[in-house]
């Protein structure tokens, strides 16, 4: 039973973390970008998978008018973004430019007899049933459909968290090596003490009659107490 | 402004707990190399391992090693820096 929970909870915890890298971490689409708009969007119970309200996008209110950019991909399934200014705190991009952004993404605008490859790169999911879109960060353009490319950002960033799981794993375990475990070989100590005292009390405590029967174990072959 | 204002105070926070924990450690396998060494060998100069130990913290406090934890302030404005740059530049 408690095995379950455990592993439960271990398996939930690896999970939204996974879950939350996933959202976070940039992520490159090769498309062709078909249609660059504005709407008017009313920001809901969805609105953490939005800009916050004091981001430079998004200004206050639930109802803004958020920019968008449409998409085709190499096998004609469609993908559409959302351009937003991220604010200042998380996900921690920086990104100031979305006037810039979608005037590029429109500059790249092509159809589907002249394609324009671009690789958008963005963050976050697509769910059409809460109305949540990936935030484009960077356009660029690309040869061809087939081209790859290398996440260098993703490599850096979850070997620097590696590191700095390791360095705080080491940090807690000098810790405990130098600051918990004395405390606890104290502790054993005292109460070590505590156990010969309450022992030599017994003794005392025992009496005649108690020796006498200490006496009768020997015949039993039983050390004398 | 308010808002930037607001974050860098939170930051300043953040990083100065890290700091103050990236120090103690620090001091931490230093007095424990220091301790290991005396009790590997005793030095003939040293003959007191208190005296000795207090001597090579008051050498690390004045270290290049102790200095270099201020990184933890430089290199996060920095990394920011950069990625504001690399994110806005066209």
């Amino acid at each position: 039973m408690w095995r379950y929970v455990k592993w439960g909870f271990r398996l939930s915890v690896v999970l939204t973390l996974f879950l939350f890298l996933h959202y976070t971490l940039p992520q490159h689409d090769i498309v062709r970008i078909t249609e660059t708009y504005n709407r008017i969007t009313t920001v809901g119970a969805n609105a953490l998978f939005y800009a916050s309200p004091d981001a430079g996008t998004a200004e206050g209110t639930n109802t803004r008018d958020i920019r968008f950019i449409a998409t085709a991909r190499p096998n004609d399934k469609v993908i559409v973004y959302r351009n937003e200014d991220t604010g200042l705190i998380w996900p921690p991009y920086f990104k100031y430019d979305s006037s810039n952004l979608q005037a590029e993404a429109s500059n790249l605008r092509s159809d589907k007899i002249n394609p324009q490859w671009v690789s958008v790169t963005h963050y976050g999911w697509r769910i059409p049933f809460f109305s949540i879109y990936p935030n484009a960060v960077a356009v660029k353009a690309v040869a061809g459909p087939d081209v790859r490319i290398i996440p260098w950002v993703n490599i850096v960033v979850l070997t620097v968290l590696l590191l700095v799981a390791l360095m705080l794993r080491r940090m807690w375990l000098q810790f405990r090596e130098r600051m918990l475990d004395p405390v606890a070989q104290d502790v054993a100590e005292a109460w070590d003490g505590v156990e010969d005292r309450g022992e030599a009390a017994a003794k005392k405590a025992r009496g005649i009659w108690g020796r006498f029967v200490d006496w009768l174990g020997t015949f039993r072959g039983r050390p004398r107490r | 402004m308010i808002g930037f204002l607001r974050v860098a105070f939170f930051a300043l926070i953040g990083l100065s707990v890290l700091y103050w924990l990236l120090s103690l450690y620090s001091r931490s396998t230093e007095r424990e190399r220091l301790e290991k060494k005396w009790d590997a060998a005793p030095p003939e100069d040293a003959p007191d391992r208190e005296a000795y130990i207090e001597a090579g913290m008051a050498k690390y406090e004045k270290s290049l090693r102790h200095k270099l934890i201020w990184l933890v302030y430089i290199v996060p404005m920095a990394v920011v820096a950069v990625i504001i740059y690399i994110v806005n530049a066209q």
